[in-house]
């Protein structure tokens, strides 16, 4: 059995800011972000300049404009010039990079941001090109697809049915209706959802994300910064990243093993899980989610709705880290974990513990 | 006021990427209509793959033909296909485990767009398109019962480099900034956008000021002088690069209209060489006529002041302005 990591620096979060998830946000990228990046530096009461480091997560793909990340500087204000790098990946592991760094023990803080906008194209055609360039993309394997796949051996191996499909789906918008954050939330009927045609057989419109616009940010800093910066500082007890194949019928699609070995690594369960935001971009993969972290009827699971009630694309995993950290800053819970995913069918799997101030 | 143009256009990388000893292998084998594993162990790869999943030990080459019939594992029907996948009308993707392989490969699955027809543990066989190129596109799978006899011509070289274009769609509204902007140009008006918090003037603004990171509306946009000052210039000589239009030299200039605090660049100048070209020489814009005049090519990300607008800059015979007090805007 593996160690749980021990990070020599305690870091904490210390804002956050996130846009709702917009149908369409009618307007350039960096206008998206910059309100959020605002907020953040207000709710801190820092100078701009005063932050050591910034880093952002997002995909010029989805853009459609080369260096479309550069242009994002914009909204985090960076003359004169600052400390900064991007990953081409969720905003979710741009904090997995931000919390890296803060380990090196020589800065204090941290500004973070995620942001995508998937309205303006075609997001099954941008991350088709995330697969295997010589057999899978030429034949434009999608996500879409992948998951339909991942809900298809669900179904063979007795795992899930199509009603528990439904049920995520509900569940996630009834939960989403006290989000002011989410671009859709309702009752729906279980029996009216399955009476709905398919749109990727076995999956249905609902069981598959809307196509949404948006973003995050937030600030880390270690431990005497965040008491310095804030009353109540979100800590962030551990993180971890792991992966799988790219050939997805080289995986057992019914399992995450690469969630169960992050889910060790980050100690989940030396600890109650109050809460857990899990990034369900496709209805099916809560039922893996849950089973591969082990969670039972004391976790409240996607209380926010998560990303089936509003998925921008490149802000959605650090959306996820940002309603937990709300949740335990309302005192929703004292302890909880934050997921996120790249790929295709949870292909890769990042998992966050935050725990409040104790 | 006439509704603005979306913006509709296609981003395009064209790649190009070596093969190696064992996608090489298999992509060629496409071609001529066979498909090939990789050996491994006492196992068949199919896709061929240069190391063991398991281990990650690099694999000699090692090709044995598979298939073409095969039986699917995991299925999805595809209710609306995207513009990348191989079939325009519904269609099934499926896991495909080839006879004489262990592992699968997804593929496509025609069934003339009946859903009812894909099951789990269903016969298909590999059909070849008539036009081949060395790629995983040159096939495609049919229920077996469908399947009709192809005799395929085998080509001369080994596939040793494969081409994939990436295209990407993008649609959307102008920016209600641009748009406004855009609409300036067609009334021979160039607008810019006053940051409240410095009172720099930008042209085109960005609907932000992002030195104080300030959102700017319409509420911050001023008409600002279709004259201005020469602040950088070149001589471009197009290479011809994938996508290029351009054939002679031209001068690509920036202009610092009056009243602004940021040139305008990418002003093509076809009437004057590069070396009656100044820093500091005094420019005006010399409009077209309204109804010749075009934004068609502004979009959210490209178009400053096109040439479509106008007809020429004509210099005013204004004294130069000294190139000193330029240094601030030469780019």
């Amino acid at each position: 059995m593996t160690q749980p990591m021990q990070p020599p620096e305690d870091v904490a979060i210390v804002a956050f800011a996130q846009t709702p998830s917009y149908a369409c946000f009618n307007d350039s990228e960096p206008a998206m972000i910059m309100p959020c990046v605002n907020s953040v530096i207000e709710q801190t009461g820092m100078d701009r300049h005063d932050i050591d480091f910034t880093i952002a997560g997002s995909c010029d793909y989805l853009s459609g404009l080369p260096f479309a990340f550069v242009m994002n500087i914009d909204a985090v204000g960076a003359w004169p010039p600052v400390y900064e790098s991007h990953v081409e990946m969720d905003g979710a592991w741009a904090l997995f990079e931000g919390f890296v760094r803060l380990q090196s023990g020589d800065i204090d803080t941290v500004l973070v941001s995620g942001s995508g906008k998937c309205s303006p194209g075609s997001y099954r055609e941008g991350f088709s090109l995330q697969t295997d360039p010589y057999v899978h993309a030429p034949i434009g394997l999608d996500p879409r697809t992948q998951a339909g796949f991942q809900a298809q051996a669900l179904i063979a191996a007795g795992k899930a049915t199509e009603r528990d499909f439904a049920e995520v789906v509900a569940r996630s918008h009834a939960n989403a209706k006290a989000n002011p954050y989410a671009q859709l939330s309702g009752d729906l009927l279980v029996g009216d959802l399955l009476a709905e045609p398919y749109l990727q057989q076995p999956l249905r419109r609902h069981d598959c994300p809307p196509t949404s616009d948006g973003a995050g940010a937030m600030i880390i800093a270690r431990a005497d910064k965040a008491r310095e910066l804030c009353d109540n500082p979100v800590w962030i007890r551990a993180i971890d990243h792991r992966i799988e194949s790219h050939h997805p019928t080289l995986r057992d699609l019914t399992d995450s093993p690469s969630v169960r070995l992050a889910a060790e690594r980050v100690g989940l369960h030396h600890g109650p899980v109050d809460v857990a935001e899990l990034t369900v971009t496709y209805s099916p993969e809560e039922i893996i989610l849950r089973e591969a972290l082990g969670l039972d009827e004391a976790t409240s699971v996607n209380p926010s709705g998560g990303p089936l009630t509003g998925s921008p694309f490149m802000a959605v995993g650090l959306t996820r880290v940002i309603e937990l950290a709300r949740a335990i800053a309302n005192g929703d819970g004292g302890r909880g974990v934050a997921h996120a995913s790249s790929g295709p069918a949870l292909q890769q799997n990042l998992l966050c513990v935050l725990e409040g101030d104790s | 006021m006439p509704a603005l143009h979306d913006v509709d256009y296609t981003l395009e990388y064209p790649y190009t990427r070596t093969t190696g000893p064992v996608i090489g292998p298999f992509l060629t084998g496409l071609r001529d209509g066979r498909i090939l594993g990789q050996r491994c162990g006492s196992r068949v790869l199919c896709p061929p793959m240069e190391f063991d999943p398991d281990t990650a030990a690099t694999l000699e080459p090692d090709l044995v033909e598979v298939g073409p019939g095969g039986e699917v594992v995991n299925w999805t029907w595809v209710a609306e296909p995207s513009a990348k996948h191989p079939f325009d009308r519904p269609f099934g993707f499926a896991f495909i485990k080839l006879d004489g392989a262990e592992t699968a490969l997804v593929h496509a699955v025609d069934t003339g767009g009946d859903a009812g027809a894909m099951s789990t543990g269903m016969r298909v066989r590999a059909q070849f398109r008539a036009e081949r190129h060395g790629s995983i596109a040159d096939v495609y799978f049919v229920p077996e019962a469908d399947a009709v006899e192809q005799v395929i011509e085998p080509g001369e070289e080994p596939v040793t480099i494969t081409e994939h274009l990436i295209s990407l769609r993008v649609n959307e509204p102008l920016y209600p900034h641009r748009a406004r902007f855009a609409q300036g140009l067609l009334d021979g008006k160039i607008i810019g956008q006053r940051s409240p918090v410095t009172g720099k003037v930008y042209v085109p603004g960005r609907g932000y000021d992002n030195m104080s990171r300030v959102l700017l509306d319409e509420s911050d946009e001023v008409e600002v002088s279709d004259a201005g000052t020469v602040v950088a210039f070149t001589e471009l000589n197009p290479v011809q690069y994938y996508g290029q239009t351009e054939t002679e030299p031209y001068v690509r200039c920036s202009i610092l209209f009056d009243g602004t605090d940021q040139p305008v660049i990418g002003i093509d100048i076809r009437d004057m060489t590069v070396d009656e070209m100044r820093v500091g020489m005094r420019m005006r814009c010399v409009w077209r006529d309204p109804e010749d005049r075009s934004v068609a090519d502004i979009d959210n990300r490209y178009g400053n002041v096109p040439e479509t607008v106008y007809a020429r800059f004509e210099p005013t015979g204004e004294p130069d302005v000294p190139a000193e007090e330029l240094k601030e805007h030469s780019w």
